[in-house]
This record gives C-alpha cells, sequence and structure tokens, in this order.
C-alpha cells in the first residue's frame, strides 16, 4: 500500500462517507480525515483483535468487517485489510449499500487477501 | 427465556441466539450443538469486551455487527456483562432482526426473563455457578482507594480496556467472597489471567506492589 495517502483521500471521497482514518496494525495512523484519531485508532485495534480471536475460536474465516450501529444512524465500520485498518465513518443520511460496495471495489485493488 | 430466542430464530438467515452473561456463562442457547458452550462464552466475552470499547467512542452504540465471509455475528447488550447475540448467514435480514432484538430488548427490560430462568439450557464447560447475593458485601473506603489506584496502574498495562476489564474482573471477585484485602490476591490472579502475558502482569504488579504496602500499613 504504497499510496495510502491516496487510498484515505479517495475512500473519504465514496458517497456516504463522512470521515476516515487507516492505520497500521501497530496502531501508526498512516491518514486520517477524522477526528478523534487516538481514541478511533484504540478502537481499531482492540476490535479487530477481538475479532479476529471469535474467528479462531470458531473456525470462521476472514473477517470482512465489523459495524458499530448507533441511534444517530452514523455507523462506524472497521475493514481489516493485510496489515493495516481503515476505520469509516459513514454519513447520517446515505445509501449504505453502495457505500459499502464502493468501499469494497477500492480494497480489492488494493488488498492481496480479497478475492 | 427459551421462546424468546426461538422467535430470533424464525428469522431467514439466523441460525440461532445465544444470552451471556460474562460472570455466569450462557443463560440461553439455541444454537445448533456444533457451537459448544464454552465457544459461547468465549465469544460473548469478546463481544462484550468489542462493546465496551465502542461505548467509549460512541454512548449511543446500540448494535455492533462482525461480518465474517461464511457468517455474520450480531450483539447487543442487554445489560451491564449481559449480551444478546446472533448468528446468521450473510443473506439475513438485518432490519428484521434488528427490530426484534428491539422488542426482546423491551421484554428483558419489563424483567420477563426473570422467572423463565429456570429455562436456561445446555449450562455446561466454561459456565461459572451464579453466587449467592449473600456474597456481596461492602467496600470500606481505604479498599475503594486501593482498587482506584489498582485500577490507575492496570491502564498503563491494558490502555483504554483496563476499565472494562478491572470493573469486570472486580465485580466477579466481589459476587465470590467478602471484598476484603485478605482475598486481594484472588483479584490479582484474575486479572493476571485476563492480561494473559507473563511480562505484563510482572510489570503490573510491580506498579501496584507500593500502593498494597501501603493499604498494608494502614
Amino acid at each position: 500500500m504504497a499510496t495510502a495517502k491516496d487510498f484515505v483521500e479517495r475512500v473519504s471521497q465514496i458517497a456516504g462517507v463522512a470521515g476516515c482514518l487507516l492505520i497500521r496494525s501497530d496502531g501508526m495512523v498512516v491518514d486520517q480525515t477524522s477526528d478523534d484519531v487516538e481514541g478511533y485508532s484504540s478502537l481499531l485495534q482492540i476490535s479487530s483483535g477481538l475479532a479476529a480471536d471469535i474467528m479462531n475460536g470458531t473456525g470462521f474465516s476472514h473477517c470482512r468487517y465489523i459495524n458499530f450501529q448507533r441511534t444517530n444512524n452514523q455507523s462506524f465500520y472497521i475493514f481489516p485489510i493485510d496489515q493495516y485498518l481503515l476505520g469509516i465513518i459513514q454519513q447520517e443520511d446515505c445509501s449504505v449499500n453502495e457505500m459499502l460496495e464502493q468501499v469494497f471495489s477500492l480494497l480489492d485493488k488494493v488488498s492481496t487477501n480479497r478475492g | 427465556m427459551l421462546h424468546l430466542i426461538d422467535e430470533l430464530k424464525v428469522i431467514p438467515g439466523v441460525m440461532g441466539a445465544c444470552i451471556v452473561n460474562s460472570q455466569t456463562g450462557v443463560k440461553v442457547s439455541n444454537l445448533p450443538a456444533i457451537f459448544r458452550v464454552e465457544r459461547l462464552v468465549l465469544v460473548g466475552q469478546h463481544l462484550l469486551k468489542i462493546y465496551a470499547a465502542g461505548r467509549m467512542s460512541f454512548a449511543d452504540l446500540t448494535d455492533i455487527t462482525l461480518n465474517y465471509d461464511e457468517s455474520v455475528v450480531v450483539a447487543r447488550e442487554l445489560e451491564k456483562n449481559t449480551l444478546l447475540f446472533a448468528i446468521c448467514d450473510p443473506s439475513f435480514n438485518q432490519n428484521l432482526l434488528t427490530m426484534s432484538f428491539n422488542l426482546l430488548h423491551e421484554e428483558f427490560k419489563l424483567g420477563n426473563f426473570v422467572e423463565a430462568d429456570a429455562e436456561i439450557v445446555a449450562p455446561g464447560a466454561g459456565q461459572t455457578t451464579a453466587p449467592s447475593p449473600s456474597a456481596k458485601g461492602t467496600i470500606s473506603d481505604p479498599l475503594k482507594n486501593l482498587l482506584k489506584a489498582m485500577k490507575a496502574s492496570l491502564g498503563k498495562i491494558l490502555g483504554p480496556m483496563a476499565e472494562f476489564i478491572f470493573d469486570e474482573a472486580t465485580d466477579l471477585w466481589i459476587e465470590q467472597g467478602a471484598p476484603d484485602f485478605s482475598r486481594i490476591e484472588e483479584l490479582v490472579e484474575q486479572l493476571d489471567r485476563e492480561i494473559d502475558d507473563q511480562d505484563k502482569s510482572t510489570k503490573y504488579r510491580q506498579l501496584i506492589s507500593s500502593a498494597l504496602k501501603d493499604f498494608q500499613k494502614g
């Protein structure tokens, strides 16, 4: 992911994305277009680690994404991408399916683990 | 209680559901037998931690969804330390499940689950016995201060999850016996298990050693 900053820029331009951040799995923030980077960064690391533990404990395969649903409809998404973690804050009023479709389309281009 | 989660199971794509308490284990489950009780407890505990982490960023958090390639796990905290989760096919109807979660949550808040506790199914390995309320006790002010210092020290070891983990461990410690300094080693050992890293456990013990000594000196 040599052009990680370009990737973040492209993610942030997807319709329905209110903000995003990309961190390395060791917690280092690569780039962001959101506030509260520290809080989100911790959430990305903790949640993805626990989701991986659940995966190993149950025999599930790859975790595609984690979604935090909120009453204000501004969901937060975490996408594990190889050695990186992408966090996306969703806009309140948007087509979630279209947003996810575009995100996955972008992820397919940058990840080596996605088919 | 079982009939309430059975209503979730009739939703197309929902394999089954489970209610887990972090201290007492699986309260009820109608998931296929392949999901063994100890695994369900593990999943529930991990989901509770994810939920707690999410709450730190989002006070209005409702559900968390983990989307794996072949399955989706949807979870909601019914009350502190008690979580409802469903395991579904990726094709499940999320809106319908969310609505059903809302209805079930309302039933739970109304206390309609209490008298149905006898319907608990499939208790087994990994599940602890619920302690008697009489085991609960009050904590003295000096001990409260010690616990506060221990929690702060755990934050230096585990970061943002420390508060949740410490509170959970302390709740369990209080449920298991009198909250007395004579049992403090039991709490530290519980925290050792949560830290799950020898070096970090050693460091944590070093961090709290002075607070423990000060407490003993009075």
